[in-house]
């Protein structure tokens, strides 16, 4: 159903006519397939989020809000998004009207003494990380990579990367926000709504910023935010990194206070162990199990080609055939990435002594390999930078992670080598890349300089391809009940399930409360419905806001 | 009330309940423009059971109820009751820590647990917590981490609630929930050895629970365990003392060191609040703080528990050589007070007379949260609305603590008054009124809205008033949960 | 390769939005991180590569039609092939550039075409140029040179010099300071004066493939016939066109760009700068001598997978992505010229920003051309330089018109004219 004219018309005055589009092709470049990248649920062959009512996009928060409050009073829905990367960034019903952000994409401000940055939704962390390096300074990059809206990742989705350990994820980093509510008032959180600035998140009082965001957010779907700080972390070195190489096998040399090292163990205990070790004593900048996304038996093969720029995928086979390479691979089973920053070079010097400590007590050891210095230079700014996240796709142009469980190391080391089994006999059936079972990805710390660790285990397969993409389907679904059955719990492959069903439209209600009522403490999606009937009477977003409205619970 | 009451006893016995408190207000002006309501009674649960009954039964006999975890005295008015028939729940009977896992640095206590008791238990097990500047003895953890108090200790607070993790919420509609990881208890070894922990604090799902019950004051519901995040006891460890006659010459240093992490204690006080700190009585405050400098930033450092001294040594060196950057001395002893012996003092609670006390024998804060470079700004504006009102400023005491990592900083002002002249009592209560507004005017973030503070605050941000409002309908719909406290 | 042939890379397209910034690597900061000009200016994602794919396959599916919206889509499209750089950084399966050019040529089959760009085209099959003038005064530039005149005379060097320089008096210098030089070097050089046509090239990256290919064939007869083995020109688009273009029709003729060629002879000690020129410039790299500057790799093969789901290519197919784009030589001379200080944008080689003139774009959206054009000479004043450097003629006069008066601050020159003034060559008006 096209939108009524003198509705359209309405919106067309509101952001000109330049920023609004009908035409069907556009709206076509404004959806997205459900085959494919991390839309934790499917992946479903052929099946497209449906088409939206109108494209818009606004330059200012009073235009946000004029556009909310005209949804409001036709009873249009609206999905903001500011990268349109991920399905939830995308409409689950007819009608809806979509908000692309991307023109509000101002730094607004970067506090080089309190260490905070104010943005708009369309800054994404590459520019925002350069900008800040300027200064000093760094901004968390969250693990989708840095081609991703900071404050999207902060107020609406997830935030975690490997800046966790340090900087902080996203959660932890953000301050004040400019929220356009649902129905089109303007909150202002925190510290910014008494008029003090934008650097405290909290208050007054009982913070309501833990209405807008809890361990995950809205996924657009509950208003829009405009603004929102975020804290900075200090960046000892250069206020712009000295980028070398070919393209793409970029590098920097920095000096000798950065360092990126692969540390693996000869048990998933020993990883444990380090891992608790390196929070206890507070060694560490950036540390993530990056590169074995690609999978335990690919990760080396493919890291030579990465950085070698007359390298591609069609040398791989080869590659795996080496002897010096397959060594490295064997070595490398249990590992992650760790980047040592010194604020100082007595901090440095502490924290590589603290580090070898660390090996020496666990058992592990340094990939020497990865030390080569055109492999450690281009290790160093992949992990800095995270601009390469779209090497999540490098195969077959689609992934989506399994398991995805988050917890204490402990957890990881008692489940991760049964998980990594479970897929890789999977992987034999042909549907999914052949990468050895264990693809799993993920940041070493969570929250507070530690908590927890992230395990997604990397499922790549090709979206044009029915018999990959049906055959991804058939595996996530083993994957789900393997994990119920061992008692982990559901897995981050249908984390979106219950928002988003096989057809791209809304997951039936029957379904949703199902999913729900299943749920360790179904409570938390009835007061989230409470929520959701307070701020959003309308109802004008979508379940990605996930709500259990039934009679006979209480909350 | 007497048919509630034996409601009441009905569903919980007869056991907890004692007669009418007494209140003491002995130690803090009124905060509230309203007198505090003599209780009906107060009940002393022992589980979350009782406690969840006791909820239930208010709903159902829309009885007031105001929670208390910590001992007194109270200063800031929020476990007063503002209604009538109030009945105050004691949690402090609740008071078992329930375990202290080394390798997830968890502890996991009950609200009665105070600073005093956790400490040396945390302590057996190599474990210590990020704590607030000398609480009192009888703190409750749960409270003060609830409260939003600042901890000494800013590098290792990721957010603000820091170290609060997952919590066991009775709400003010009766339900019993749990935030963060908190279903994951441990209460199996098997969950624990398989890392099934309650490390996570926000969450569940896509509210965040604890922090729509931080600093409520109680009005949201009632917190029954927590898991509570727990740093390395140190090997080795030292404290230092910058001292400098101007405040603003202590700024920059002192970000330096949030910037590089650097330090693990990080504070500063002015003398007056020093000189309460380490003297215990009137007289020897008085003659302590004028020998002490205008103003110093106390820094501890830790050196973990791996190559500890050498750690340390590398800290040292560095702050040294920052502080030399700064024109700045960073001295181990402060007119015959040795680091170690003001370690020691910091480390542990507050012993008695409270610290805040000493010096009058009764004491109002006033706080509030900005960035540390605006302190200077507001040390001024107090002690000019205190000369209009014939305060003497040298007996205001200055506590700066930097939070969050650095991004922002609590400050606060101590303003003691004798409870035993009444014109004092009374100037020091217009002192407090004039000067909140004054501050809030300057742009003073009240983020803990205690009393007439609140009235300041929601008045300023309206829609944070009405957006709170709606969440207290959703989790306390019949507003049993200690009334008339924040804009409820 | 037809258009449905791209319905896999439409499926396969990771939707990253890769396609819209520099190399993230290079970001140096905000206001210099974008990387193409069509959504930079228009803002939907339809004006993107990814948002291309996406407009592509609705329009193959029959889920929607061509619109002016759907034609301005298409032709804002500068083929500059900056999305096609960033996209391979990580992705070694798509071709997002050569999707984009499938999508013109469709259109321009459909017969979706632009009223300024058939103007060209009329103009182009009756005068042999893209610019509306007549053929004989192609050769107007050279008129007093003293070079071979081809194919009467021949040559193993053909200097080709292009429609914009042929037929825009103000750019004539480069053409002739080009000549001059390589006369004064010794090379054994010809142009085809009035008989020279058009390179196919801009009418390529507009959607006319069969023109295209027409003037291709035509091109390379006459220069068989004037004996020609290398050609030289100083216009990137042409360049690209000889280089990368016309070897698929089987041309096995040696392309350099002048300033190659100059570089070569610098190296080779047969050309020395005696002048010193107290000047600081950047320089901006021409998308088609830079990025699209590669070597031709031909290549025939077919897609297959390995383990179970990569995506790869037997034989391996060639992977252009801008690194092996000429991008030194004109660095080299310009750091060689005494007292010529050289300072960078941000971006440049691979990922440069390109002048907007490109891909019909000039002629059909002036305003976002001249917005694009802006865009760099902000960035080029960014450096504190005085002048902007170039090797095309394309960018030169794009950024002239969008730099307005002279007062503005910033010079645009040729890098031909830099040399010729470090050479001491006599220059097109006479003086040294």
């Amino acid at each position: 159903m096209a939108l009524p004219e003198n509705v359209f018309k309405a919106l067309e005055d509101i952001v000109g006519a330049a920023h609004i589009s009908n035409d069907p092709a556009v709206l076509d470049s404004y959806r997205y397939s459900l085959a494919h990248t991390a839309i934790h649920l499917g992946p479903f062959y052929n099946t497209y989020t449906p088409r939206g009512a109108a494209v818009l996009l606004p330059g200012s928060t009073e235009e946000v809000q004029a556009i909310i409050k005209l949804c409001n009073q036709y009873k249009i829905k609206f999905k903001a998004s500011s990268t349109f990367w991920s399905g939830q960034a995308y409409p689950s019903e007819e009608d809806t009207i979509q908000l692309d952000m991307r023109r509000m994409d101002r730094i607004l401000e970067i506090d080089e003494k309190n260490m905070y940055a104010v943005v708009e939704p369309g800054v994404i962390a590459a520019t925002l990380q350069a900008e800040a390096m300027k200064v000093g300074l760094n901004t968390h990059v969250a693990g989708s990579g840095c081609s991703c809206s900071v404050l999207a990742s902060a107020t609406s989705y997830f935030g975690s990367g490997p800046g966790n350990l340090y900087g902080g994820w996203f959660y932890d980093n953000l301050l004040s926000m400019e929220w356009v509510m649902p129905t089109g008032e303007i909150l202002q959180t925190g510290s910014l709504g008494s008029g003090c600035g934008w650097f405290c998140g909290e208050g007054p009082g009982p913070s309501m910023r833990g209405a807008a965001r809890g361990f995950l957010g809205a996924k657009g779907s509950m208003g829009v935010f405009t603004k929102c700080a975020v804290k900075l972390f200090a960046w000892p070195g250069p206020k712009t990194l000295p980028v070398e190489g070919t393209i793409p096998a970029y590098k920097v040399a920095l000096p000798d206070n950065f360092k990126a090292y692969t540390v693996a163990f000869p048990s998933w205990k020993a990883w444990a162990d380090a891992v608790y070790w390196i929070w206890d004593s507070g060694v560490g900048y950036l540390a993530h199990r990056q590169f074995n996304m690609f999978g335990r038996d690919l990760k080396y093969a493919m890291v030579k080609i990465l950085a070698d720029p007359s390298k591609t995928l069609g040398d791989l086979e080869e590659l795996l055939e080496d002897p010096e390479v397959q060594a490295v691979t064997e070595q490398s089973k249990r590992d992650f990435q760790i980047v040592l920053v010194g604020m100082t070079q007595r901090d440095m010097a502490w924290q590589e002594k603290a580090l070898d400590e660390i090996l020496s007590r666990t058992g592990g050891w340094k990939v020497e390999a990865m030390l080569a210095p055109e492999i450690h230079d281009w290790a160093l700014l992949y992990l800095i930078r995270l601009g390469h996240k779209n090497l999540n796709l490098v195969f077959g142009g689609s992934y989506d992670g399994c398991f995805g469980l988050v917890g204490a190391p402990d957890f990881g080391a008692s489940f991760a080598e049964e998980a990594g089994q479970f897929k890789k006999e999977w992987e034999q059936r042909g549907a999914v890349v052949e990468a050895g079972g264990d693809c799993m990805m993920g940041p070493i710390g969570g929250q507070g300089g530690g908590g927890t660790c992230l395990w997604e285990n990397f499922t790549c397969f090709d979206p044009h391809d029915r018999f990959s993409t049906d055959g991804t389907l058939e595996f996530f679904d083993a994957a789900t009940g393997y994990g119920i059955q061992r008692g982990w719990g559901v897995g981050m492959e249908k984390w979106n399930s219950v928002a988003r069903g096989p057809d791209g439209r809304t997951t039936p209600k029957a379904v949703r409360d199902k999913m729900h009522l299943a749920a360790p403490q179904p409570n938390i999606f009835r007061y989230q419905y409470q929520v959701r009937k307070a701020f959003n009477p309308n109802n004008l977003g979508d379940e990605y806001f996930e709500t259990l409205e039934d009679e006979d619970g209480e909350t | 009330m007497d048919d509630k009451k034996v409601r009441l006893i009905e569903l919980i016995g007869d056991g907890g309940i004692v007669a009418g408190q007494e209140f003491d207000d002995s130690s803090s002006v009124d905060h509230n423009r309203i007198k505090p309501v003599t209780p009906c009674f107060t009940v002393k649960p022992k589980n979350v059971e009782a406690v969840q009954k006791i909820v239930i039964w208010a709903n159902e006999t829309r009885t007031p109820l105001v929670p208390i975890s910590s001992g007194g005295p109270h200063f800031r008015s929020d476990t007063d009751p503002t209604a009538a028939e109030a009945v105050i729940v004691d949690l402090s009977g609740m008071r078992q820590i329930l375990k202290i896992d080394r390798r997830n640095r968890l502890a996991l206590i009950e609200p009665g647990v105070t600073y005093a008791e956790l400490q040396p238990a945390l302590q057996d097990q190599g474990l210590r917590i990020a704590a607030p500047l000398l609480p009192r003895k009888n703190k409750s953890v749960i409270t003060s981490l609830l409260e939003r108090e600042p901890v000494m200790s800013p590098k290792v607070q990721w957010n603000l609630l820091e170290p609060l993790r997952s919590l066991e919420i009775v709400w003010g509609n009766g339900d019993k929930f749990y935030t963060g990881s908190g279903t994951f208890r441990g209460e199996k070894d098997e969950d624990w050895q398989a890392g099934l922990v309650p490390v996570l604090g926000p969450g569940p799902g896509q509210l965040d629970f604890y922090k729509l019950i931080s600093a409520a004051q109680g009005s949201m519901g009632i917190v029954t365990w927590a898991s509570v995040k727990c740093e390395v006891y140190p090997q080795a460890r030292k404290l230092y003392f910058i001292p400098a006659e101007k405040l603003e010459d202590l700024i920059d240093f002192t970000y330096k060191l949030l910037k590089f992490r650097f330090g693990d204690e990080l504070f500063i006080v002015n003398n007056t609040s020093m000189a309460n700190i380490l003297a215990s009585r009137g007289a020897e405050i008085q003659a302590l703080k004028n020998v002490l400098p205008a103003w110093t930033v106390i820094v501890g450092i830790s050196g973990g528990h791996i190559l500890a001294e050498e750690k340390l040594a590398a800290q040292e060196a560095d702050i040294h050589e920052i502080a030399q950057q700064h024109g700045l001395p960073m001295l181990p002893a402060l007119q015959g007070i040795h680091g170690d012996e003001m370690l020691d003092i910091i480390l542990r609670p507050s012993p008695e007379p409270y610290w805040k006390l000493r010096y009058k024998g009764g004491s109002q804060e006033i706080f509030f949260l900005t960035t540390l470079d605006k302190t200077p700004g507001f040390v001024t504006t107090m002690f000019s609305v205190a000369r209009q009102k014939q305060v003497p400023v040298q007996d205001i005491g200055v506590y700066l603590q930097p939070v969050h990592q650095g991004v922002g900083c609590h400050c606060e002002f101590i303003l003691p008054f004798d409870r035993a002249i009444p014109a004092e009592v009374q100037n020091s209560l217009e002192l407090f009124r004039e000067a909140s507004h004054t501050l809030f005017r300057q742009g003073a973030y009240f983020s803990r809205p205690y009393g007439i503070w609140a009235d300041m605050i929601y008045h300023a941000d309206a829609r944070t008033r009405v957006v709170t409002q709606k969440i207290k309908d959703i989790f306390d719909p019949r507003h049993v949960m200690n009334p008339g406290k924040l804009c409820f | 390769m037809p258009l449905e042939d791209y319905a896999a890379e439409m499926d396969r397209c990771s939707s990253c939005s890769y396609c819209k910034w520099i190399p993230f690597d290079q970001v140096k900061s905000w206001r210099f991180a974008k990387n193409c000009p069509s959504i930079a200016y228009h803002n939907f994602n339809s004006y993107s590569a990814r948002g291309r794919y996406l407009v592509a396959r609705s329009l193959l599916n029959r889920q929607s039609e061509y619109s002016d919206t759907v034609r301005r889509i298409v032709y804002t499209c500068l083929t500059c092939g900056s999305c096609d750089v960033s996209c391979k950084v990580c992705r070694y399966n798509l071709e997002p550039l050569q999707m984009v050019r499938e999508l013109k040529f469709t259109s321009v089959e459909a017969g979706q075409c632009l009223d300024a760009h058939q103007t060209i085209i009329e103009s182009l099959r009756k005068e042999s140029n893209t610019m509306g003038a007549g053929r004989r005064e192609r050769g107007a530039w050279a008129e007093d040179l003293p070079v071979k005149r081809l194919p009467t005379e021949k040559a193993e060097v053909l200097f080709h010099a292009g429609c914009r320089i042929c037929y825009d008096k103000e750019l004539h210098k480069n053409a002739r300071a080009a000549v001059k030089i390589l006369l004064r070097a010794g090379v054994d050089l010809g142009i085809l004066g009035e008989n020279e046509m058009c390179c196919g090239g801009r009418i390529y990256s507009m959607g006319y493939r069969d023109d295209f290919t027409h003037f291709a064939r035509a091109n390379l007869a006459i220069w068989a016939k004037a004996g020609v083995k290398t050609v030289v020109t100083s216009c990137s688009d042409c360049y690209h066109a000889f280089k990368r273009l016309y070897p698929e029709l089987g041309s096995k003729i040696e392309v350099l760009h002048a300033v190659e060629y100059m570089d070569r002879l610098v190296k080779e000690g047969q050309l020395t700068f005696r002048s010193e020129i107290p000047l600081t410039v950047t320089y901006h790299d021409p998308c088609h001598l830079g990025r699209q500057g590669e070597p031709y790799v031909p290549w025939d093969g077919v897609e297959k997978k390995i383990k179970n789901q990569i995506v790869v290519y037997e034989p391996d197919r060639p992977r252009y992505n801008g690194a092996r784009g000429v991008y030194d030589p004109p660095r080299d001379i310009l750091k060689s010229i005494p007292g010529l200080k050289l300072v960078e944008m941000e971006r440049i080689r691979e990922y440069s920003w390109c002048c907007g003139a490109g891909g019909g774009v000039r002629e059909a959206y002036p305003e976002f051309s001249n917005w694009t054009a802006g865009e760099r000479i902000t960035e080029a004043k960014a450096t504190g330089a005085q002048a902007l450097v170039t090797a095309c003629p394309w960018c030169e006069r794009n950024f002239l018109d969008a730099i307005g008066a002279p007062e503005n601050g910033m010079k645009v020159l040729d890098i031909i004219e830099l040399v010729q003034q470090a050479l001491s060559v006599e220059a097109a008006d006479g003086t040294s």
